[in-house]
C-alpha cells in the first residue's frame, strides 16, 4: 500500500529488542542518583549508532523512521543526550570520509557527549570518558574533538546529571561540520526523545493516579486529575503523529520534509515541558520530592529542548497552502 | 510506514485539483435559511454529477468505496481549492444518517433514502438533545407511544441543526413506558413535513439561524420508520461505521491547515516578533492535526480513539486560531466579517457533538483507563 501508517512488524521488533535493553541498562530509577553519567556501550552494542546507516558503511541499512522511533523509547528512559549526540556524529564522520572515526563511534569506542552552546563557554552534558563533542549552535551542529580541551565543573540544573563548561577550546581546525540534512535529522531524533519524555511522564502520572488515593478514592477519579490526564494524552498524540510525518518526509527526501521537521520541533518542547509540569503535579508533594522520579522527565526536557535546533518554520513554504482561485 | 503515492494516487489528485478548479463555487454560501439549502443541494448534486459524491460510502450503496488514502487527497485538495464547507446542512446525511441506516436500516428504508441523500435531493436533521438532556443524552424525555402501526410522538427537541430547512430527522425517543437511561430508546426516521411538528430556529451568537427547537404534538410515524430494534435506539445512535469515524471530520480539520495560512499571508508578522512566534506555535499545530488525520486514517487497527484526540485537539485548536485572528484584526474585529463570523463560531467546536470536558472524560476514561464517572 502507498498510503499506510500501520507500524511495520520489523519496526515493531526493533522496539521490543530496544525495551529489553532500555529496562535492563536504562531504568528511570537510576537517575534518582546526582552526578550519573550513561555508559554507552549497551546503546553501542545494540547496533544504536549504526541502525539507519547504510549497509556498506558497515549499518544495518534501517531507515529514519525505525531509528526516529527508537529515540522515542531512549526519551522514555532519559538516556543520555549523549545517544543523540553519537548517532549524529557517526554520520558527520562518515560525510567527512572519516569512515574510522564512524566506525569507532558506531562500535561505541569512541564516545561523543553533547555541547551546548552558552555563552560563557559550552555546557557539556555527561562528558566523562568521551574524546568528542557534538556542539549545538544557533548556526548549525559542528563535531569537536576534546583533546586539549579545558572543562570546569558545573552544578547541572537541581543537581541532576553530571556537567562541566568548556573553558579553553581545541584547536578548530579539526573541526567537522555537519551537513544541513544532518543537522535536520538531529533536529528530528532530538524531538522524538522530548516526545518519549512527554510519554514517559504521561504513563508514570496515570499510573500515579490509579493507585494514589485520597478521599476514599483514587485521585483518577476526579475530574480535575482526569482532564489533566487528558490533556497529556493529546499532547502525546499530537507530537507522535507530527514525528511519523516528520520522520517518514526525512526518509523519502520529501518536498516538505523541512517543513513537518520545523513543525515538530516547534511542538515538541513546549509539549514535553508540559508533559512533565503536569506529571508533578499529579504527583502532589513526592513529584516535588528528589525520590520520586517525575521530576527526573522535567530536568530531561530542558536539556533537549536546548539541543534542539528549532527552524524558521514561519520561512518554510506550507504543504496544505490555498490554491489562487481563477477569476470567475 | 509509507506515504508515497504511486502514479495512479497522482493521477487521482490532478483529477480532483481539475474538476475542483472548473467547479467550485465562487459565490460564498448564503447564511442560513432556504437559500443555504439551494446553495448545498446545488454543490451536492454538482458533485455527484462529477463523480464526487459519497466518496467514502461502499460501492455496494451508490459509494465509491475509495480508501483512506485516496480521500485524504481529495479533501486536501477540496479545502485548497476553498470549495464549500462539508460541514453544511448536508453533513448529517452524508457522515451520520446514511451510515446509520447502511448499518442498521433495512432493505427498503436504504433503497429509499441512501440515493436521495447522495444525489442531493434531501436534506436530514439529527433530534438528539433536548432541554434537559445534553451531555446526558440518556435522560431524554420525549416520547412515542406504540399505537397501531404507527408510533406517537410527543416532546421535544432542541439545538436541531438544520432543522428549519430539513426533510428528515434522525429522532431519539423513548418508547418503552417508564423505562429508563439507554433502555426503551428508539431511533426513528422522522418526516419533517408531518402534522404536529413545530420548528423555531434559534438564532446562534454569530447572528445566523443553524439550529432549532422541534416541538412533536401527537406527531404519528409509521413503526416502519425504526431503524434497528424497536427500543432499541440507543444500540443504533451508537452504532458508528468505520469509514464514517475516519472520514466525518476529515475536511474540516484539513482545513485548518488553510485557514492558518490565510491568517500568516493576513498578519504578515514581522520575523521575531510576537505574532510571528504565536502564528508559527499555530502552524505547527494545524500541521500536526493533519498528521493525526493521517493517522486516523491510515493506521490499522484504527481505535476509536484516535477520533476523540483529534477531534478535541482540533476543535480547540480552531478556537485559537480565530482568537490570533481577532488580534491581527485590531479595531476591525468589531465589524461582520468572514474573520470574525468564524470566530463567533468556532466558540461551537468545544461544546457541539459532545462537549470538551465530556470528551475529556471520554480521553481520560476509554483510552487511559482511569475510573469512571459517577452515573445517574
Ligand atoms: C452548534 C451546535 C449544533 C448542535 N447540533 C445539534 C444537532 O444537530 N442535534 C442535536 O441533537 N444536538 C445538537 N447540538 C447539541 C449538543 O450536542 C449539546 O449542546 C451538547 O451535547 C451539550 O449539551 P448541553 O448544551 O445541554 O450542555 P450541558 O450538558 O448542560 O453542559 C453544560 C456544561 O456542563 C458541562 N458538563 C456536563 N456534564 C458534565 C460532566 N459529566 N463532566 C464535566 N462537565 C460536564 C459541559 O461540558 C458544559 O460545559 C448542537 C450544539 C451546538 C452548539
Amino acid at each position: 500500500m502507498s498510503f499506510d501508517l500501520t507500524p511495520t512488524d520489523d519496526l515493531r521488533q526493533i522496539l521490543d529488542a530496544a525495551q529489553t535493553m532500555l529496562d535492563t541498562h536504562y531504568p528511570v530509577a537510576r537517575l534518582r542518583t546526582d552526578g550519573q553519567t550513561d555508559p554507552m556501550e549497551p546503546l553501542a552494542e545494540f547496533g544504536t549508532f549504526l541502525l539507519a546507516l547504510p549497509e556498506d558503511a558497515g549499518g544495518a541499512g534501517f531507515s529514519v523512521v525505525e531509528e526516529a522511533l527508537l529515540h522515542v523509547s531512549f526519551g522514555r528512559h532519559l538516556v543520555s543526550p549523549s545517544a543523540l549526540a553519537m548517532a549524529i556524529a557517526a554520520r558527520i564522520a562518515l560525510d567527512a570520509g572519516r569512515d574510522d572515526l564512524a566506525a569507532g563511534i558506531g562500535g561505541g569506542q569512541i564516545t561523543v557527549c553533547t555541547a551546548i552552546a552558552a555563552p560563557d563557554g559550552p555546557l557539556l552534558c555527561e562528558p566523562a570518558g568521551t574524546t568528542y563533542a557534538l556542539v549545538v549552535a544557533d548556526d548549525g551542529l559542528t563535531l569537536r574533538p576534546l583533546d586539549g580541551a579545558t572543562q570546569a565543573p558545573v552544578t547541572s540544573m537541581g543537581h541532576g546529571r553530571s556537567m562541566t563548561r568548556l573553558t579553553a577550546l581545541p584547536d578548530p581546525s579539526t573541526d567537522l561540520r555537519a551537513k544541513v540534512e544532518t543537522a535536520r535529522l538531529h533536529t528530528l531524533l532530538c524531538a522524538a526523545q522530548l516526545l518519549g519524555i512527554a510519554t514517559g511522564a504521561r504513563d508514570l502520572a496515570v499510573d500515579y493516579a490509579m493507585t494514589r488515593e485520597q478521599f476514599g478514592r483514587p485521585i483518577g477519579s476526579f475530574q480535575a486529575i482526569k482532564h489533566h490526564c487528558a490533556d497529556m494524552a493529546i499532547g502525546v498524540e499530537m507530537l507522535s503523529a507530527q514525528l511519523d510525518m516528520a520522520a517518514i518526509a526525512a526518509r523519502d527526501g520529501a518536498d516538505d520534509a523541512a517543513f513537518q521537521i520545523a513543525a515538530l520541533a516547534c511542538l515538541a518542547p513546549r509539549i514535553a515541558l508540559e508533559n512533565a509540569r503536569t506529571g508533578i503535579q499529579i504527583h502532589g508533594g513526592i513529584g516535588f520530592s528528589a525520590e520520586a522520579d517525575a521530576q527526573l522527565y522535567l530536568k530531561q526536557a530542558h536539556v533537549l529542548r536546548h539541543c534542539l535546533l528549532a527552524g524558521d518554520l514561519l520561512s518554510l513554504p506550507a504543504p496544505m497552502a490555498p490554491f489562487e482561485r481563477q477569476p470567475a | 510506514m509509507r506515504l508515497d503515492p504511486g502514479a495512479a494516487d497522482l493521477d487521482f489528485r490532478q483529477k480532483a485539483r481539475t474538476w475542483l478548479a472548473g467547479n467550485v463555487p465562487h459565490a460564498p454560501a448564503p447564511p442560513d435559511g432556504q437559500a443555504s439549502r439551494a446553495y448545498a443541494l446545488d454543490w451536492l448534486a454538482k458533485l455527484h454529477a462529477g463523480g464526487w459524491s459519497g466518496l467514502a460510502w461502499p460501492e455496494a450503496y451508490g459509494g465509491k468505496g475509495l480508501t483512506p488514502g485516496r480521500l485524504l487527497t481529495w479533501y486536501e485538495e477540496y479545502v485548497r481549492a476553498r470549495a464549500p464547507s462539508t460541514l453544511d446542512c448536508t453533513f448529517v446525511a452524508l457522515n451520520h444518517a446514511g451510515p446509520t441506516l447502511i448499518a442498521c436500516g433495512t432493505e427498503d428504508q436504504k433503497a429509499f433514502h441512501l440515493p436521495r441523500i447522495l444525489e442531493g435531493r434531501s436534506i436530514w436533521c439529527q433530534g438528539f438533545s433536548e432541554p434537559g438532556a445534553g451531555s446526558d443524552l440518556a435522560s431524554l424525555k420525549t416520547t412515542g407511544r406504540v399505537d397501531g402501526c404507527d408510533l406517537v410522538i410527543n416532546g421535544q427537541k432542541i439545538w436541531s441543526s438544520f432543522a428549519d430547512i430539513a426533510d428528515y430527522q434522525e429522532l431519539l425517543i423513548r418508547t418503552e413506558p417508564g423505562s429508563k437511561r439507554h433502555k426503551g430508546l428508539s431511533w426513528v426516521i422522522c418526516d419533517m413535513s408531518l402534522p404536529g411538528i413545530t420548528v423555531r430556529p434559534i438564532r446562534n451568537m454569530a447572528g445566523v439561524s443553524h439550529f432549532a427547537e422541534v416541538f412533536y404534538d401527537d406527531v404519528r410515524i409509521p413503526l416502519t420508520q425504526v431503524v434497528g430494534g424497536l427500543h432499541d435506539g440507543w444500540t443504533t445512535a451508537m452504532t458508528t461505521l468505520g469509514f464514517e469515524r475516519r472520514t466525518a471530520a476529515m475536511a474540516l480539520q484539513l482545513e485548518l491547515s488553510v485557514r492558518i495560512e490565510d491568517l500568516i499571508a493576513r498578519a504578515a508578522p514581522a520575523p521575531g516578533s510576537a505574532m510571528a512566534d504565536r502564528l508559527a506555535d499555530l502552524r505547527a499545530e494545524a500541521a500536526a492535526i493533519r498528521a493525526m488525520s493521517y493517522r486516523t486514517a491510515l493506521r490499522e487497527p484504527a481505535t476509536p480513539f484516535d477520533g476523540s484526540v483529534v477531534r478535541l485537539a482540533f476543535a480547540e485548536l480552531a478556537q485559537r486560531i480565530h482568537r490570533a485572528a481577532m488580534d491581527v484584526l485590531g479595531p476591525d474585529a468589531l465589524t461582520d466579517g468572514q474573520w470574525v463570523h468564524e470566530y463567533l463560531e468556532s466558540y461551537s467546536e468545544t461544546i457541539a457533538g459532545g462537549t470538551a470536558e465530556i470528551q475529556r472524560n471520554i480521553i481520560a476514561e476509554r483510552m487511559l483507563g482511569l475510573p469512571r464517572e459517577p452515573r445517574a
